[in-house]
């Protein structure tokens, strides 16, 4: 194992960890405004990759449209379910909305598998980032590294967004005690509607960036759904900072496991967080504990 | 709650009972057939309905009857979980009185069957799964295998693949017991044709990201890539491959690849890769046309190799149920043992009695480049042929020790 | 609500549940299903003991399902066929597990204890992935016998349907008593108002370990009845959507009743089975019924025992 395979898979590690920024985003902002533990959330994953896939094969033959029109179809569709279904849910136990998402996530894994069958669909990177680019001592995926820069902005973005945004303000103060938002007479469900949608269309837009990635099938958001959960913890819950450092954390964990002992590197992540957990309970950025 | 309610219940309950004593007692003289496979998981597309129907079809084309008495049919979903398999194995055999099942993917599940079938004294012929154990360590003599198993996927590809792509080899793994076998025997079949295996990367199951591995093996600079995995897991290693340009200098051999998952990816991602197979329904083989020509005209399409296996193991079993004059297991079974036979999927085809494995002929395929198909379905072309003799392991090496009954 | 008093509605609710429990291999689409569920139903119960009576939600709780169930397989093929010895291995692995995973986890509250307990069947998973030797790997544990217990021959599915039946009627009762005790009343307190409950000067740590602990005891047991039923030990039965499977039944069937979760182990595996037989897409269905048990349960399958037929359990 020499120098430039090291610096290849740390390189590797920030691509997986990109990823699981851009999921894990959602999965946060979800969790610290709503409280809802989404366990949807790697399903709306899919599902954004499958309404690429859709767009790509029926309306329009073009990834860049794909990869814009994809998230927003998501948010809106989280948009809806938040306004219509999960409204109603605000005032049970979050166990039962927890058990409400398992739902929702069945509901959405089969029917893809239905309507798309069950060995997925084809999906190709776009033809300006296939192949790749001459680094030296290695050729690199173009595609990978255009990963990199998106999900850079994207977080960037969000993060702008709520720190420095009026409705951001709005959101992190509901994020803190939406009653008090509330009653100083901001329409405090549309926010909620909002940061869903958002949420949800953060997922919808990891889909579709993995997408050329991997085997774009109904099953491809169950994995990514526990890892979320532990890069959320490892961040602190409610933290977008937290989501970002945790992501990439996590992601170049696995990186190193797989130099280190491949059939461990998944395995390693779960001890790390259990680790840092016992040290640190909040996470890195975490606030005090929700649920207590 | 009144007296008079309290007995109409109990009454009911009595009825019911009685009900079921008396339905079974009717089930008395048929031949009962079952699929136990996977309907809603991974292998649904594979194996599922087009297993289903193979054996429908089979059972059809035979008349639907033998020895006088009508084949009755069942199939179960098992979606791939070994605990669910053993449970419906329990349940086929037990309630269900079934004489035979058929077919069970995912050899973990399979295992479970292969038990059962041993506790119940009943046969048990898996198909789509491809261990080496159903005819090694856990041999038993009411189970038998059919259609293929992994030495042959392995060492017909090795052997193969040595002699015409290259000696310098590189394997990605699935880090798991078929992976591990599929690996043991790969690495042998090249070593017999003088070739070298220059690394291995054994890769978890399930793993979305191949680009350690794939750089690993791209710096090795080996002739062929052996990627032994399946499934999710081939589409995902072979798309990075391509991805990462590893196809420019190394040819790549597949453990398993399918019409549906080159559907599943698309064709340029698997053009010009090998696998082993041990039908397909190009193949010129007496019968076969015929058979491709009615499952199109059935189905709107070309059948794979596991449907293939199943009508074929469907039909040879209710022949061998014909020639033991009944349908009592330890009959059959002593039937189907040492048989030889040429049909459209096996030609020839042999059921050895040492381990009970169908031994037949394999070929090799070549996935067709998307300029070379000429129609749907159209993926593979075929470039080689190893015998039966050296495509399965010689049965004084399997471990196995077929006991009594 | 009077929980100590023998209410005329309660013995017939218990006699009419008895009476089904008997019955029921004989309704059931087939006798191991039957098995199965009572399986389930313990395993449910052990749950409950810790989600709804302790209020801790576990996601690891497959840990120590998988062990008992991993222990009783090798003792089974290994040590000696013995099924109390194999049962008695089975839950001490589990009890020792709890212990260790209680004592590391409990610091923690809320969603992290949950991850916590998450990290730690993942580890137990790839252990028993890695350690073919010991567990298989992948293909499973295979080939554990079923021996006679004394006179008993469990090898029928009917008997050992029964035997299984007694036993967890037995666990059944040692779980009310535990949580209708003074160390059950206790761990509700402590799950109302942590802070109330300390200042009254109970160690809450030391209860919530102790319901760790009995809950994995019990996890265990059901790990190795299921080792019994299927004469093979599976790797999911350490899969973390095996701990999810336990979940979903305790809510749905109704948290912090000891009855509900078994409402919803019958309710979920049934279904499961009759659905499945009927299409493929029997996963969407289940979604569907969950998303609707949520709109329109409040309470679990043992709200609507309450509210539409106005029992008072």
């Amino acid at each position: 194992m020499n120098i430039q395979f090291v610096i290849m898979q740390l390189f590797n590690g920030l691509i997986l960890g990109s990823i699981y920024v851009i999921l894990s985003l959602g999965l946060t902002i979800i969790f610290g405004m709503l409280g809802i533990i989404n366990f949807a959330h790697g399903a709306f994953y899919m599902f954004g990759a499958f309404v690429a896939y859709t767009i790509i094969a029926y309306l329009i033959p073009n990834f860049w449209v794909a990869l814009v029109m994809g998230p927003i179809v998501m948010a809106l569709l989280g948009a809806a379910c938040e306004a219509f279904i999960l409204r109603r849910l605000y005032n049970l136990p979050p166990l039962y909305v927890m058990l409400f998402t398992f739902g929702l996530m069945l509901v959405l894994q089969d029917f893809i598998r239905m309507v798309y069958g069950a060995a997925g669909v084809p999906f190709r990177t776009p033809s300006l980032l296939d192949g790749a680019i001459n680094l030296g001592f290695m050729f690199y995926p173009k595609y990978r590294i255009f990963l990199i820069i998106i999900t850079s902005f994207c977080s960037l973005g969000v993060w702008l967004f709520l720190s420095k945004t009026k409705l951001g303000a709005i959101i992190r103060a509901g994020t803190d005690n939406s009653i008090m938002v509330d009653a100083l007479g901001i329409n405090i469900s549309r926010i909620f509607t909002f940061v869903f949608g958002m949420g949800i269309g953060l997922a919808g837009l990891a889909g579709v960036l993995a997408a050329p990635l991997q085997n774009v099938s109904h099953l491809m958001g169950v994995d990514f759904l526990v890892d979320c959960f532990v890069v959320v913890v490892i961040g602190g819950m409610g933290s977008i900072s937290g989501s970002i450092v945790g992501g990439l954390i996590v992601g170049e964990i696995i990186a190193i496991g797989v130099m280190v002992w491949p059939p461990m590197a998944h395995t390693l992540i779960y001890i790390f967080m259990a680790a840092f957990l016992l040290i640190r309970p909040r996470g890195l950025f975490g606030r005090e504990a929700f649920h207590e | 709650m009144s007296k008079s309610k309290k007995f109409t219940q109990l009454m009911a309950v009595v009825v019911l009972i009685l009900g079921f004593a008396v339905s079974s007692a009717f089930s008395a003289e048929t031949l009962k057939i079952a699929t136990l496979t996977d309907m809603s998981g991974p292998y649904a597309e594979l194996a599922g309905w087009g297993n289903i129907n193979a054996a429908k079809m089979a059972i059809e084309d035979f008349g639907g009857k033998v020895l006088g008495m009508d084949i009755e049919y069942v199939y179960r979903d098992h979606q791939c979980k070994p605990d669910l398999a053993n449970q419906k194995a329990i349940e086929l055999y037990e309630k269900e009185k079934v004489d035979v099942i058929f077919d069970c993917p995912n050899s973990a599940s399979g295992l479970a069957v292969n038990n059962q079938a041993l506790r119940y004294k009943k046969i048990f012929i898996a198909i789509t799964s491809g261990t080496t154990r159903y005819t090694g360590d856990l041999c038993n003599r009411y189970t038998f295998h059919w259609a293929y198993n992994d030495y042959v996927l392995a060492t017909s590809a090795g052997m193969w693949a040595a002699d015409n792509l290259g000696k310098k080899w590189y394997t990605i793994t699935a880090d798991y017991a078929w992976g591990h076998d599929l690996l043991k025997h790969f690495s042998a079949a090249l070593q017999k044709r003088g070739g070298t295996l220059l690394g291995n990367e054994m890769v978890p199951l399930g793993a979305s990201d191949f680009s350690p591995f794939i750089i690993k093996a791209m710096n090795a600079k080996p002739e062929v890539l052996a990627l032994l995995n399946a499934g999710k897991d081939t589409v995902n290693s072979t798309k990075q491959a391509v991805e990462f340009g590893l196809r420019k200098q190394t040819k790549i051999v597949h453990a398993l690849l399918f019409p549906e998952d080159i559907k599943a990816a698309g064709p340029e991602v698997f053009a010009d890769n090998y696998v082993t197979a041990s039908w397909d329904w190009k193949v010129d083989q007496p019968g076969s046309k015929e058979f491709v020509a009615k499952w199109m005209k059935k189905f709107g399409r070309p059948p794979n190799w596991f449907n293939a296996g199943n009508y074929s193991c469907v039909t040879q079993y209710l022949l061998a149920v014909k020639r033991a004059g009944s349908k009592d297991p330890q009959a059959v079974v002593k039937a189907l043992e040492g048989h030889r036979f040429s049909d459209f999927f096996a030609s020839p085809g042999y059921i050895r009695p040492e381990d009970h494995m169908r031994v037949g002929k394999a070929y090799i395929l070549r996935a067709k480049k998307p300029s070379e198909i000429k129609e749907a379905w159209d993926y593979f072309q075929i470039v080689g042929e190893v015998p039966m003799e050296q495509a399965y392991m010689n049965s004084k090496d399997t471990g196995c020790k077929m006991g009594d009954f | 609500m009077n929980k100590g008093a023998w209410s005329k509605q309660k013995i017939i609710l218990i006699s009419a549940t008895l009476l089904l429990a008997i019955i029921f291999p004989h309704i059931a689409p087939y006798i191991a299903l039957a098995s199965e569920i009572l399986i389930f139903a313990l395993f449910a119960m052990a749950f409950d003991l810790m989600l709804g009576y302790a209020g801790m939600l576990s996601f690891g709780h497959a840990a120590f399902f998988g062990l008992g169930a991993y222990t009783a397989g090798i003792i089974l093929k290994n040590v000696y066929p013995s099924v109390p010895l194999a049962l008695l291995g089975g839950v001490i692995a589990s009890s020792l597990a709890g212990f260790i995973i209680g004592f590391l986890s409990i610091r923690r509250r809320g969603i992290y204890f949950t991850m916590v307990t998450l990290a730690f069947a993942q580890m137990f998973y790839f252990i028993a992935f890695k350690w073919t030797g010991l567990t298989g790997g992948d293909d499973g544990l295979q080939r554990v016998p079923r021996p006679r217990l004394g006179p008993i021959n469990l090898q029928s599915q009917i008997v050992f349907y029964y035997f299984l039946l007694f036993s967890v009627i037995i666990c059944a009762i040692i779980l009310v008593r535990i949580v209708n005790s003074p160390f059950g009343k206790t761990l509700q307190a402590q799950r109302e108002n942590r802070n109330r409950a300390m200042s009254i000067g109970y160690n809450v740590d030391k209860f919530k370990l102790r319901a760790f602990i009995l809950s994995a005891f019990f996890s265990g047991l059901a790990g190795g009845f299921y080792t019994l039923l299927l004469n093979f030990v599976p790797l999911n039965s350490l899969h973390w959507t095996n701990s999810g499977e336990v979940v979903v039944m305790t809510i749905t069937g109704g948290m912090g009743t000891l009855f509900g979760p078994v409402l919803g182990a019958v309710g979920i595996i049934l279904l499961r089975d009759i659905i499945s037989n009927f299409t493929e897409s029997w996963s969407f269905i289940m979604g569907v019924l969950f998303m609707a048990a949520v709109l329109g349960f409040r309470s679990g399958l043992i709200g609507i025992l309450r509210n539409k037929l106005r029992l008072s359990i």
